[in-house]
């Protein structure tokens, strides 16, 4: 029997916790299940000036994509969201440090036309100049659009000899390959529409561009990654911390035969090839919808979430041996991020998964899984209320589902989103687009506090890492962040999610450590000394520095 | 309940404790130190000079109490580190000089010349993290440093200063960030605080801002003034921080579920071991201790030397650090305060501070002012650390550790009010008189003290003369 210290007496416990803000855990069965800290989210999408839908025909009902970039150099995160038949808008930031979200739309110089028919985008400094260029992902030719300053874009996909396509294209991925200078980009392509018997069983190819030798991006040569199975999502990932990355392809087996979830390797210098059942690799038949990845276990090896219609996949690696293969388990019912039905509401039907995301979002130094759900449009075998998900990891290593308690659970079809901190306060906002309803724009007040005003969260920093040459925003990097004796990693990468990715800053919670040391590995594999930096803090680290410099928004 | 509780409850509360303190539960005879709950709520609403002594006497029971194993002392599966870590298996011994329980009580090791004060060589502490070396038991230096216990006597106006220090520092950057961003120029700040100088800063217009020609004081521009290193920024922080490492007394506020997951971190049975509440009594106990005061019944001989000896203190260039006094706006003490980071009670995490005016104590009012109000606080510090020692004399940077990435032989100035109380000094307490330590002195220091050493051996006497005037009233 557990014997309490200076436990608080009813009484007493009302009066301290008006006084100290309900520092104490609540004492309740609940709490103590779950003790992590809930943010709380207010939505505020209108009057932070965003008014905006997702809304189109079958097409679009994949899709809905966000890109959460920089583009006027400010470094705060400003928003560009998918419109499908509707024109994409790109968002400036204007919210006030630690205020409320505001955001106004801006004049991007790029033409009407192509910002119609958009199912995703992605950011990404292409050409090294060091401003974010951005992917639009379309019913019809991709676009790459190149960034000129001042969240003006100009097309730029004959200045990079990169062709577009014509198919559906619904995934995306970029990695900056060893020893060359520009990004590969990977498209994921859902179905052939004007392949016989469309749409069953005629999923499109997907793509790979490698880019040329040469003083700019040169994207002439692209692979043709095929058989392609209705890709829905996929990203770059070191599978087997070899260095090397491989591309995951997460499929949408609605309209697939004889498919499965894919893994493609990357050879430096030769053409991919699929993992096959000989390399290790099983079959896995979902309908993937999203991915994100992280290591929740530390043991350098990622963590891949698959939202799919009916229960998310939680995956981890299944070695038995030495060598490392691609065999996986599945561990979302052990770790409780199945998220198979609504949490709330009366709808008991299977729920919808779209876009994933790992991030902390209390700053307890865990990472917690956001995912986007809705109904695909009036699928009637699946649950038409189906909020989206906050699954907040609990130190046990389970995640509890708190959507509710966090105030996200709308009555919206999400689809893309993303967590980023949009009011440079420390706690991550979360943006998600929903199909044929108003984006969803909460800003995240602090720590839920049984209706009190919100507490704060844990601690956090924010870190951009910048190099000279090439990859200047260090796509591929890892940082190994130590606080104590536990080290926290991040991976910057572009792609995954549904439809969405960004660039910028990389969030990572602290808990309680006052102070982190920060390890850097470069995308070329070389590790960095360790940065001394204290918390609460947007750090800036630039490759062969000393010291890491800090960063203060405008106040 | 047994029938001496009904007895004895009621006349107990009101004759062992204040009764805004809580109604106390507990027989005469109890061992308890945590055991009657702190109303903090009732004792923010007392009258200034009531809400202080009611604080007082709780902190100081809690100060001076041997904790009990039953109200939660000792960690057998959680380090000393000020990050909850979790130990890889128990300790054999409760008990231990090195990784600790090095303490039952707080005035274990405070306690010279008074309670609160400071102690001998015999009551070091040894510094670690904690967090990779949580089962050594060895002396070896690699693994720890020992520091000797300093006095607190003053140490609520040394953390109002330190606060102050903090907001002009950091109104200074943000004001460099501000025209850097206006002018579109880098914007160059020297940075000063109470005429204390701290280095430059430069600000980039894009917000960036280079801290590498920072002096004395962390990179986030937070004066941390407490412990010899200046690492920790307040008495509630150092609290926290001492309760777990010395006395396995965990708080909630840091190791409770909120950010451990669980309401028994080091697993000893207790849960939710000393509340926010009694963590602020023991904070206002350490912040209202008088400050220490200047000898004032000197006999003639003595008083003329320490006069001489006071003059050439400065002379010599000691007060460019040392400074005699420095200025302090308001002596309103709120806790929690304002630079507190999750772990530690913060400001938003309560509806609002509790405040204690340390204005309306005898030794503050004692304190002169200076022309525009401000209270000369006499610490005889800067409240900034310095290199204090080099290749010719290594003795102040006896560590082999860095710690909270300050390097081995940098320290805080030592603040000498109530120097002619604390000996032995020098981070070990292992220097045993003045003159050792004054002749310890490099680094940074190098020059006062070969002024010193080129003293005439009475004029060096008359040095001693002063410092020793410095003292913790008994």
């Amino acid at each position: 029997m557990r014997r309490r210290g200076t436990a608080l007496r009813p009484a007493w416990a009302a009066l301290a916790l008006a006084l100290l803000g309900g520092l104490q855990a609540p004492q309740t069965g609940f709490a103590d299940e779950a003790p992590a800290p809930v943010p709380v989210f207010v939505e505020e999408a209108k009057p932070a000036g965003i008014d905006h839908s997702y809304t189109g025909p079958w097409e679009y009902f994949v899709g809905g994509g966000a890109a959460i970039l920089d583009c006027d150099g400010d470094r705060r995160p400003d928003l560009f969201l998918a419109g499908g038949d509707t024109p994409s808008v790109l968002y400036r930031n204007r919210s006030a440090t630690g205020g409320p979200l505001a955001f106004e739309p801006v004049e991007t110089g790029i033409p009407e036309r192509l910002l119609e028919n958009v199912t995703g985008a992605y950011p990404l400094d292409i050409d090294n100049d060091g401003i974010m260029d951005l992917v639009l992902l379309r019913v019809g030719e991709n676009q790459v659009l190149r960034g000129i300053g001042d969240c003006r874009f100009e097309p730029a996909n004959r200045r990079f000899s990169f062709n577009g396509g014509r198919g559906w294209t619904t995934g995306f991925a970029a990695v900056f390959e060893k020893d060359l200078a520009f990004p590969t980009l990977a498209f994921g392509n859902y179905v052939d529409r004007s392949a016989p018997g469309s749409p069953w069983g005629t999923c499109d190819d997907n793509v790979l561009h490698r880019p040329r030798a040469g003083e700019a991006p040169d994207y002439s040569e692209s692979f043709v990654l095929t058989p392609g199975y209705c890709s829905l999502s996929m990203l770059f990932t070191d599978w087997n911390r070899s260095g090397e990355p491989a591309l995951r392809i997460s499929n949408d087996r609605h309209y697939y035969r004889g498919g499965e979830e894919q893994l493609w390797a990357l050879p430096p210098g030769r053409p991919p090839r699929p993992y096959r059942r000989s390399d290790g690799w099983r079959h896995l038949k979902i309908w993937g919808m999203g991915i994100a990845s992280t290591d929740l276990d530390g043991d350098g090896l990622p963590e891949y979430a698959l939202t799919s219609m009916g229960d998310t996949k939680l995956q981890t690696i299944d070695q038995e041996g030495d060598d490392l293969l691609p065999v996986y388990r599945d561990i979302a019912f052990e770790r409780g991020v199945t998220a198979h039905r609504p949490y709330t509401g009366e709808d008991m039907r299977p729920s919808t998964g779209w876009h994933a995301e790992f991030q902390d979002v209390n700053n307890d130094t865990l990472q917690d899984l956001f995912i986007a759900k809705g109904n695909v449009e009036a699928m009637p075998d699946f649950a038409a209320f189906d909020p989206d998900n906050l699954l907040i990891q609990q130190w046990n290593g389970r995640f509890v589902e708190q959507g509710d308690r966090a105030g996200i659970a709308l009555d919206r079809r999400g689809r893309g989103a993303g967590l980023a901190d949009f009011n440079m306060d420390g706690l991550l906002d979360l943006v998600v687009v929903n199909r044929e309803a108003p984006v969803s724009l909460f800003r995240n007040l602090g720590r839920e506090d049984e209706g009190r005003r919100p507490k704060p969260l844990g601690n956090w920093i924010a870190v951009a890492l910048s190099q000279d040459g090439a990859n200047r925003n260090a796509v591929g990097a890892k940082l190994s962040i130590r606080v104590g004796a536990r080290s926290l990693t991040r991976e910057i990468g572009i792609g995954g999610g549904h439809a969405s990715g960004q660039a910028g800053f990389v969030h990572v919670g602290l808990g309680v450590a006052e102070r982190a040391v920060i390890r850097v590995r470069w995308p070329d594999g070389n590790w960095s000394h360790g940065y001394r930096v204290f918390a609460n803090q947007f750090v800036l680290i630039q490759r062969g520095d000393e010291n890491a410099r800090y960063w203060y928004p405008p106040r | 309940m047994p029938c001496w509780k009904r007895i004895a409850a009621p006349l107990l509360a009101a004759l062992a404790f204040p009764l805004a303190a809580g109604a106390s539960d507990l027989p005469p005879w109890s061992e308890r130190v945590l055991g009657t709950p702190l109303d903090l709520e009732a004792v923010a609403g007392l009258p200034m000079q009531e809400r202080i002594e009611a604080l007082r006497a709780r902190g100081e029971r809690l100060f001076i109490g041997q904790f009990l194993v039953e109200e939660g002392a000792g960690r057998p599966m959680a380090t000393q580190a000020i990050i909850p870590t979790k130990r890889r298996r128990p300790p054999p011994q409760r008990f231990q000089r090195l990784a600790g329980l090095d303490a039952g009580a707080c005035a274990s090791c405070h306690h010279e010349p008074v309670i609160g004060g400071g102690a001998s060589f015999t009551a070091n502490v040894f510094v670690s993290e904690g967090f990779e070396s949580a089962d050594f038991d060895t002396i070896d230096p690699q693994f720890s440093n020992e520091r000797g216990s300093p006095a607190l006597q003053g140490a609520g106006l040394i953390e109002l200063l330190a606060r102050e220090m903090t907001a002009d520092l950091q109104r200074q950057r943000d004001e460099a960030l501000a025209t850097a961003r206006r002018t579109g120029a880098p914007a160059i700040a020297d940075l000063v605080a109470k005429g204390v100088s701290f280095g430059r800063i430069a600000a980039d217009p894009d917000g960036g801002l280079d801290v590498s020609a920072i002096d004395g004081i962390d990179a986030d521009l937070v004066l941390r003034p407490f412990s010899q290193k200046g690492v920790f920024g307040s008495l509630r922080q150092f609290t926290v921080n001492a309760l777990n490492h010395h006395h396995g007394i965990q708080a909630v506020e840091r190791f409770g579920a909120t950010w451990t997951g669980t309401r028994d971190f080091d697993e000893d049975g207790v849960e939710d071991e000393i509340s926010a509440a009694d963590v602020t009594a023991l904070v206002v106990w350490q912040a209202t201790l008088p400050a220490p005061s200047r000898k004032d019944d000197l006999p003639d001989a003595w008083r003329q030397a320490s006069e001489r000896g006071e003059d050439l203190f400065a002379d010599i260039g000691c007060t460019s650090c040392h400074i005699p006094a420095l200025p302090l706006a308001s002596a309103v003490f709120r806790d929690p305060g304002p630079i507190e980071t999750a772990g530690t009670l913060r400001e938003a995490d309560v509806e609002a501070p509790l405040e204690i005016d340390l204005a309306a104590l005898d030794f503050v009012k004692a304190l002169p002012r200076d022309a525009e109000g401000n209270i000369l606080v006499p610490l005889y510090g800067d409240l900034k650390r310095h290199r204090i020692a080099d290749a010719r004399d290594p003795t102040l940077g006896n560590e082999l550790l860095g710690q909270r990435f300050v390097d081995r032989d940098v320290f805080l100035t030592a603040e000498l009010w109530g120097v002619g109380s604390t000996a032995p000094y020098g981070h070990r307490a292992d220097l045993t008189s003045l003159d050792e330590v004054i002749r310890a002195h490099a680094g940074a220091a190098r020059p006062a003290r070969e002024a010193y050493e080129a003293l005439a051996d009475d004029d060096r006497q008359a040095i001693i003369a002063f410092l020793r005037t410095l003292e913790i009233p008994r």
